[in-house]
């Protein structure tokens, strides 16, 4: 069958998660990217950064952006179950998000002022999905009586309910504006002192490698994702996964061929809000601390808008969307403040061009501002904001399909290259 | 200064009457925003996430034309304050229409017949946008309005009524009563026929484009309308500011509470929401802890839904196979 | 589709020009300051001074000086970071304290610098927000030599573990009294009346100027350190002084819930107290909670508030609630207003004149914490260790700075007991003012606030 990598004679080939030599080869080299990244920010590996590598890669900040990167899209593929796979439009990821966080700090965190069993992580991290998903199961009745946008609404409401809910649940949360610590990523079997591996600090594995904590973090956080890849891709080619996809497409002829609506509505809840569990006790983690108003309606929002922008009911998608949302903001602060130096430096033709955009005080007109918020026009994180914005916009007004039928569409062109149909 | 230190003695006030009018006065924002958003959500089906930042809008666009510019009051030598801060007002929300009807063609038209939920969608992208942009203008602090008001009330000694919260009370059945005609005229027909089928509308020779823009710049209007009361006393005292666009989000339960099609059930549900969260005030259970009056709405929503999925008065879906 | 597209770019065109003609409320605060600070070098030679004596420093000596990160001698910078607030909850106060740390770092560098070095500075927005002050930290933290401030308490705690592993320095842009425990201090220097101190200056001092006989209080705040730190002192001063409390809504007001606000402000008004300490945001939630209890239900009481509670928009012209305010009103601050008689004071006010700011009285602030690092950054250079954690040991080994009577002396060395600033000026409005307000009194500490044995915060950060 050389050659022909689009036909397939048996049906497990077909069904195969990388079912052609290009897609094997390309995840391949995705994988083998991801595994050395951390080897090209000095100070990871060996006493100064074994490896000479682009600069831009190196500093320890960057690898936590990937961590926070890999722990989003975990998130992100829960709600890909629920929104992309079963139809069910959800804007309470965040409350489920929060649950696993504080789930994860009763179960993880040392005992102290605050609610804390001190357990080791193997027991909080799932302990969060399942506390998230039983909550899940818990609201889906009301969750299934509604329909479509009636749904989006009542989802809604349960992140301001959240919102109420931590308030004032101090003796767990801290409080408003106060916040509280949480559980750190370490392995332990069970409460001894020194931890297996310890995640949050630097040290050595195996006694040769020297590695830094962020690039611990981030190798576990890419453990972690890649499983939640596999499980999120797998779902899709078993009867519940189908089952979703039939309740989306048209939930009475569903319920007539007999898929028991109710049934594989409430599973998809309880699966998505796994994910935002265990994604809402790795991000509580990551940061350290956080406060209650964490978990607003915003970050669903930002739930929502990864999954649009990567391409609805994709995996692959999904992780798209939310490298590009996460690392947009990073971006866009970098590439002005390089267009802030052009112009400040003056000379040649780029800084006349920019110059036109570009206030950097009062009375210079112009459409950014770089000068800290006194000068005309939109700072930097408001441009941010506007161009997320106008993202979501574009991308549902002109495609659909996100990230992902880009891709499509670039995959389409160089199938029939030089031809165009 | 011992003038200071001679204290009135304690108000005989009646909480539940204070409470009553406290209720209506936010009963009637919610069902002035809960009424812009259902006539957008008939008429193009769209469900508006950025109705929080078109109030913004036009409380903004009055504290513009009324205090900066003075527009049009400083072409009018000699008009009463009043007139002329109602004129700069009125001039305001349509000028705040016009921007709901460009933001409908350019957003949302190209949207038809896509999934709604997408559309929805939409407009949370679009409320980002407009909500950063306002923020620009706005600024950091508070931006008064101006109005002609201010801080006076009617004391009847069990109960203290602003002259505001007259002037929102008169405003909002006005504006109700206005509807109800609306939707007896050759326009406001249209506009039915359009909401109960597009195609259908079309056939007949309704121009449905029309009436999308048409039913954007009411919803904007009316929202711009809420919003100017929850920039003036008592609810904003100090003026427009970057929050006033987060008070909508507690008209969504009023509108699933009255059915997102139903003009009447806004106004109920907007009455009920805002009527519970005052008297959720006075209740005097210590462990509802602080700031339930803000999740009210939602516990209230929640309930109805269980009992009746399309709200109060909400048309029940008949789905075909 | 080219419909679309036209009709998109046309709006998206017309929106950004828009936002690019937006009016600024300050627009004509960021003249370069260091072109136009000149005309203010003379009157502010006083600050610079200490400086004068080794500014003439040789070549030789600048190259046996430590450094590590953020230092660069042969450049001759010095990069300072700022975790700071300029979209989020606080940023109407941030930014303009801000405006006055850039006027006073350009004010420096215009006079020499820190040994000929001068002061770069990289402010970064944190929106208020925990997971972006973490990540921006991160950022920061292999660029900076120290954080000129960092905005928020619970934030600044996130970032303490970041702070301990790299060994440097910040210093918290915020009153809050639990920066004397040692589970946070050890790499922050905080500076001022801590909240609670100040509350009790504050209502020991309302109760002798009105002269009201064992008057009631009542108790009112937003959650968080800030809130309830403030909410923590007002209780302490009314047992000491024997207040009865009337009505205890600490925690009670949620910032954008209006509900809230009518709740909290009929409670007050409903416990008829004879003064009402109530700790809030200025252009959240503050004035609707007022405006509930004194013009609604028409209570008549003596008001106050921690100091970021106030804001001069309440006596602004069009202000509805002016009278009101300036009959009932106090606070504490514990630097000197724009009118203060004191030298700093007045090198405030030529410096940010020179560099076109209209008046206000929160420059104040960013010259202070300025002052602060100066000092810390000049022993580093003296002591020949510019690197984060020399900057952070010089900034630990203050005794005394020298504020030259802006705000009074903090130190860092002793027991914290010892060592907490308990002087405030109390604050009157006086609309007719520039920044509408006038100094009641000068170099107050209360008999409480004197007498209060301080050993840990008066709100305790949970966990």
């Amino acid at each position: 069958m050389r050659g022909r990598p689009l036909l397939h004679t048996t049906y497990e080939s077909d069904q195969a998660l990388l079912n052609s030599g290009t897609k094997k080869l390309m995840m391949g080299l995705f994988l083998v990217l991801l595994a050395v990244i951390p080897f090209f920010a000095p100070g990871t590996i060996g006493q100064e950064g074994s490896l000479p590598g682009p600069d831009f890669l190196a500093a320890g900040d960057w690898l936590r952006l990937l961590s926070t990167v890999g722990i989003y899209a975990i998130g992100a593929l829960g709600l890909n179950i629920l929104t992309g796979l079963a139809g069910q439009v959800s804007l309470g990821h965040a409350f489920f998000m929060g649950l696993g966080a504080y789930t994860a700090a009763v179960l993880g965190a040392p005992e102290g002022p605050l609610w804390g069993l001190g357990l080791p992580m193997w027991v909080w991290l799932p302990g969060a999905g399942m506390v998230a998903a039983l909550v899940g199961i818990a609201v889906a009745p009301t969750a299934t009586r509604v329909r479509g946008l009636y749904l989006a609404i009542v989802t809604l409401g349960l992140v301001f309910i959240g919102e109420y809910l931590w308030r004032n649940l101090d003796f767990i949360t801290g409080g408003s504006q106060s916040g509280r610590s949480h559980p750190e990523f370490a392995l332990r079997l069970w409460k001894e002192e020194t931890p297996l591996i310890d995640f949050s600090e630097d040290g050595s594995w195996f006694g040769v490698l020297n590695v830094s904590r962020e690039a611990k973090t981030y190798f576990f956080i890419l453990a972690l994702t890649i499983a939640v890849v596999l499980l999120g891709k797998n779902l899709q080619r078993t009867r519940s996964g189908r089952a979703f996809m039939s309740i989306r497409d048209r939930d009475i002829a569903a319920e007539i061929m007999g898929v028991n609506e109710f049934k594989y509505k409430t599973m998809a809840f309880a699966i998505s809000s796994f994910f935002a569990g265990v994604a809402g006790a790795l991000l509580a983690s990551l940061v350290g601390r956080t406060i209650p108003e964490t978990w607003n309606l915003f970050l669903s929002v930002q739930f929502i808008a990864i999954v649009l922008i990567g391409g609805v009911g994709t995996v692959s998608g999904v992780i798209l969307g939310t490298i590009f949302v996460i690392l947009l903001p990073r971006i866009v602060k970098d590439f002005t403040e390089w267009v802030e130096g052009v112009v400040e430096s003056g000379d040649g033709l780029l800084a006349s061009v920019f110059d036109v955009f570009v206030s950097t005080g009062p009375g210079d007109f112009g459409l950014i501002n770089t000068s800290a918020g006194v000068a005309p026009g939109l700072g930097i994180d408001q441009l941010n904001l506007v161009i997320y914005g106008l993202l979501i916009i574009g991308f549902l007004i002109f495609e659909p399909l996100g990230l992902y039928g880009i891709w499509l569409r670039i995959r389409n062109y160089w199938k029939g290259w030089p031809f165009t149909y | 200064m011992p003038e200071l230190v001679v204290f009135a003695q304690a108000s005989a006030i009646s909480p539940a009457a204070q409470a009553l009018v406290t209720g209506l006065s936010l009963g009637s924002i919610y069902a002035l925003l809960a009424m812009g958003f259902v006539i957008i959500f008939k008429s193009t089906q769209v469900l508006n996430f950025a109705h929080g930042a078109l109030a913004t809008l036009g409380a903004f666009l009055v504290a513009v034309f009324a205090t900066t510019w003075d527009i049009p009051g400083r072409w009018i030598p000699g008009l009463p304050e009043w007139a002329s801060w109602a004129l700069a007002a009125l001039l305001a929300l349509l000028v705040a229409g016009l921007i709901g009807v460009l933001l409908e063609r350019v957003f949302i038209r190209p949207m038809v017949g896509e999934e709604l939920f997408a559309v929805a969608i939409v407009t949370l992208g679009l409320d980002i946008v407009l909500r950063t942009i306002l923020n620009d203008f706005i600024g950091v602090s508070a931006r008064p309005l101006g109005d002609p008001w201010g801080t006076q009330l009617i004391d009847l000694g069990w109960v203290r009524i602003a002259y505001t919260e007259i002037v929102q009370f008169a405003v909002t059945i006005t504006l109700v009563v206005a509807m109800a005609f609306f939707f007896r005229t050759r326009t406001g027909v249209a506009m039915r026929a359009t909401a109960f089928d597009q195609e259908a509308a079309r056939a007949q020779g309704i121009g449905v484009g029309r009436i999308f823009s048409l039913s954007w710049a009411i919803g904007a209007m009316f929202a711009g309308v809420a919003g100017v009361f929850l920039s003036i006393h008592p609810r904003g005292p100090a003026g427009v500011t970057q929050q006033t666009a987060f008070f909508a989000f507690a008209a969504f339960p009023a509108i699933v509470l009255g059915g997102l099609d139903s003009i009447v059930g806004a106004v109920v549900g907007g009455l009920i929401i805002g009527l519970a969260q005052a008297y959720s005030g006075l209740l005097p259970w210590e462990f509802l802890g602080s700031g339930f009056g803000g999740v009210v709405p939602y516990i209230v929503m929640l309930a109805v839904l269980f009992v009746r999925p399309h709200g109060l008065f909400g048309t029940e879906e008949i789905r075909r196979v | 589709m080219k419909r679309k597209a036209r009709w998109l770019a046309i709006f998206l065109v017309i929106g950004l020009i828009l936002a690019a003609c937006s009016p600024s409320e300050s627009t004509d605060t960021t003249e370069e300051p260091t072109a136009t600070t000149e005309g203010a070098t003379d009157t502010t030679e006083a600050t610079t001074d200490t400086t004068e004596a080794t500014t003439d420093t040789t070549e030789g000596e600048m190259m046996d000086i430590a450094t590590d990160i953020g230092v660069d001698l042969d450049a001759g910078t010095i990069t300072i970071g700022l975790l700071t607030d300029q979209t989020g909850a606080f940023s109407p106060l941030v930014t303009q304290i801000n405006t006055g740390y850039e006027a006073y770092w350009a004010n420096v560098n215009a006079n020499g610098g820190i040994h000929g070095l001068e002061v770069v500075l990289d402010f970064a927005d944190t929106a208020y927000n925990g997971e972006v002050h973490v990540q921006l930290f991160e950022e920061l933290k292999d660029e900076v030599v120290a954080f000129g401030h960092s905005v928020g308490s619970p934030q600044t705690v996130a970032i303490n573990p970041g702070l301990q592993e790299q060994g440097m320095l910040a210093i918290p842009l915020t009153w809050y009294s639990g920066w004397s425990d040692p589970a946070y201090n050890s790499q922050v220097v905080a500076h001022g009346t801590p909240y609670c101190i100040e509350a009790m200056n504050t209502i020991e001092f309302m109760v002798d100027d009105s002269g009201i006989d064992s008057p009631t209080i009542a108790i009112a705040s937003i959650p968080g350190d800030y809130g309830l730190d403030a909410s923590a002192g007002a209780k302490l001063a009314a047992e000491a002084l024997g207040l009865e409390i009337v009505y205890d809504g600490a925690g009670a007001i949620i910032p954008g819930d209006p509900t809230s606000y009518i709740e909290v402000g009929n409670a007050i008004a409903e416990a008829n107290p004879d003064i009402v300490y109530h700790t809030g945001i200025p252009w959240i939630g503050w004035p609707e909670v007022y405006t509930q209890a004194v013009i609604t239900n028409g209570l008549e009481a003596l008001w106050s508030g921690a100091s970021p509670s106030w804001g001069p928009t309440y006596v602004a012209e069009d202000s509805g609630i002016r009278d009101e305010i300036t009959r009932d009103f106090y606070w504490a601050a514990y630097y000197q207003p724009w009118a203060g008689d004191s030298e700093g004071a007045a090198t405030v006010r030529d410096v940010m004149t020179a560099a076109g700011a209209p008046p206000s009285d929160f420059y104040g602030e960013g010259f202070i914490e300025g002052q602060l690092l100066f000092q810390a950054l000049n022993i580093a250079y003296e002591n020949g260790d510019m690197t984060q954690a020399g900057v952070l040991a010089a900034a630990k080994s203050i005794e005394s700075v020298d504020y030259n009577g802006l705000a009074p002396s903090d130190s860092y060395v002793g027991e914290p007991n010892d060592i907490v600033q308990r002087v405030v000026h109390m604050m009157r409005p006086d609309p007719n003012s520039e920044t509408g307000s006038k100094l009641a009194q000068a170099d107050y500490t209360s008999p409480t606030a004197a007498a209060y044995v301080f050993e840990s915060a008066c709100f305790e950060l949970a966990g």
